[in-house]
């Protein structure tokens, strides 16, 4: 009976909010996903699969799969390579600077709402800091944020920014596991700084590599803070995510139905990338 | 790259007749930014205190107690890890509301206090405990709350600090869920009330450095726990995505 008292205080209460806001929502989303509720009404019917039908065969949906895909890809690999960058810099020319570090990392702690009004200001298209250099440079100016084919490029300028410096932080612990004489062999047998890196750096951290993707993806896929701030989707829905989407059904136009079926692909989607990475992983992770 | 100094000096290169101290006063008459900067560390300071005492009992659960399904609940705590927030935005919005909670800070609190990652940085640090110590202080004639109490706890106190703190710093620059609970004014959390200033006074020429000056508070705190604790933050987050 003790036992039992004990179990209900040690699970039972971290359990309730972990139930509440976590696995039965997952559920409710799951079940609302069959019906047409719009959230002021009492009645809703079971529609079964006629939400899913809707997503499936409109062009907005596939625009917002689009340009989550675009940006996911467009985030993820820079940040990684400009994340393994700065810290192999850091190793090897400003040996592990921690002042250096801090600037590095110091976006990832500044809220993404402050970080992203800044950027629109340096993205302005008269008055921004970034227009006004490419002015002294002589190269075009785009009106960034307002146009169509820039909006999301400016987007994923400040998403790289934030970013990189928090993949420096797991590069550099994983560059400092590397033992020192493997660079020796290296020395001794004259290879080049590219052979170094193809063959001892890169192999040797790809289980860091593996991690920051499959973490930096699902961020990415849940981008909104900067979206919100910068474009609200706009110009014409150019940088409108599948997260987004789901937000304005969810919360703009009340359709809950849509909205959660929207949710569920998200989900299935994420589980997809995770377990393709995870399988293909075994080829190019080296433990 | 350009760092947070660049939101200091920005606006004085480019307005550099402005006294930067009035555009403080103005943007600080314009909003109540001091109350939203309240709100923000108040919800955050009781979201992770909540997230450590509920993680920590759980984590001590799911490491010393054997009971039945305990796989299948640290799988399901594994999955949701993975799974999107914004996949449980609807429901959660409807239940909030159904216990009135909708547009309160409490509201704020309480959807936030289950948080996965705390709970798999605690798990992670427990194994990590040598047996021994935990089987010294039963034969002591410790039960399980003394064992949690005084010796998983201070043999994983650094673990605990920086589950802390990255929870404090998410928690203080979470901005969708709380613009989707809170409606009125006076409980805006900052990120929340900085958007709604912006959008306000508009992105014109002549209030960038309000803006600006506005961004600059909203910065000021967590940059100033960052450069005391820097050390730790780095350390941290390393260490722990590594574990985990």
């Amino acid at each position: 009976m003790k036992r039992y008292g004990l179990l209900l205080f040690f699970v039972g209460i971290p359990l309730i909010p972990l139930l509440a806001f976590w696995f039965i929502p997952m559920f409710v989303s799951l079940w609302l996903s069959t019906t047409d509720w719009d959230y002021i009404s009492p009645e809703y019917n079971h529609v079964m699969l006629e939400n899913y039908q809707t997503i499936l065969t409109s062009d907005n949906f596939y625009a917002a799969l689009k340009n989550t895909a675009f940006f996911s890809v467009m985030t993820v690999i820079p940040t990684i390579i400009f994340g393994l960058l700065f810290a192999s810099l850091l190793k090897n020319v400003m040996k592990g600077s921690t002042l250096l570090k801090s600037l590095l990392f110091s976006p990832w702690i500044t809220p993404m709402v402050a970080m992203s009004i800044v950027w629109t200001w340096i993205f302005q298209p008269d008055i921004g800091l970034l227009n006004q250099l490419l002015g002294l440079l002589h190269l075009p100016q785009p009106s960034w944020l307002t146009d169509s084919n820039t909006a999301m490029w400016a987007i994923i300028i400040v998403s790289i920014w934030k970013n990189a410096g928090w993949a420096m932080i797991f590069y550099a612990d994983a560059l400092s596991k590397i033992p020192g004489e493997l660079y020796e062999v290296g020395e001794i047998e004259g290879t080049s700084w590219w052979q170094n890196n193809r063959f001892i750096t890169i192999p040797l951290v790809s289980p860091t590599t593996l991690f920051l993707i499959i973490i930096s993806l699902i961020d990415a896929i849940q981008a909104y803070d900067q979206i919100q701030v910068m474009t609200q989707g706009g110009p014409a829905g150019s940088t409108r995510t599948l997260l987004y989407l789901y937000y304005q059904m969810a919360f703009e136009q009340f359709n809950m139905g849509q909205a959660t079926a929207l949710s569920t692909i998200i989900v299935i989607l994420t589980g997809l990338l995770a377990f393709i990475l995870f399988y293909t992983s075994k080829k190019w992770v080296h433990y | 790259m350009k760092t947070t100094e660049e939101i200091f000096s920005v606006p004085l290169t480019l307005f550099p007749e402005t006294l930067q101290w009035s555009n403080f006063t103005g943007a600080l008459e314009l909003a109540p930014f001091w109350l939203y900067m309240f709100n923000s560390a108040f919800t955050s300071v009781c979201i992770v205190v909540l997230q450590v005492v509920l993680s920590s009992m759980i984590a001590y659960a799911l490491t010393q107690l054997k009971f039945r399904g305990k796989s299948l609940l640290f799988n399901s705590i594994l999955i949701t890890y993975m799974l999107p927030a914004a996949a449980t935005y609807v429901p959660s919005y409807i239940l909030l509301s159904k216990m009135g909670l909708l547009d309160s800070l409490t509201g704020i609190v309480i959807s936030n206090v289950a948080s996965v990652f705390t709970i798999f940085l605690l798990r992670q640090a427990f194994l990590q405990v040598p047996k021994e110590m935990i089987e010294a202080a039963r034969s002591e004639g410790a039960n399980d709350f003394t064992v949690l109490m005084r010796v998983m706890i201070p043999m994983c106190k650094s673990t605990i600090f920086i589950a802390s703190l990255i929870g404090f710093v998410s928690m203080y620059n979470n901005y969708l869920w709380p613009s989707l609970i809170v409606k009125s004014q006076e409980k805006y959390l900052i990120t929340v009330g900085l958007n709604r200033f912006f959008t306000n006074v508009g992105s014109f020429a002549d209030t960038w450095p309000l803006i600006m000056a506005a961004n600059v508070l909203t910065v000021l705190p967590l940059l100033l726990l960052f450069v005391l604790l820097n050390k730790w933050f780095i350390k941290g987050i390393s260490d722990n995505g590594l574990k985990g």
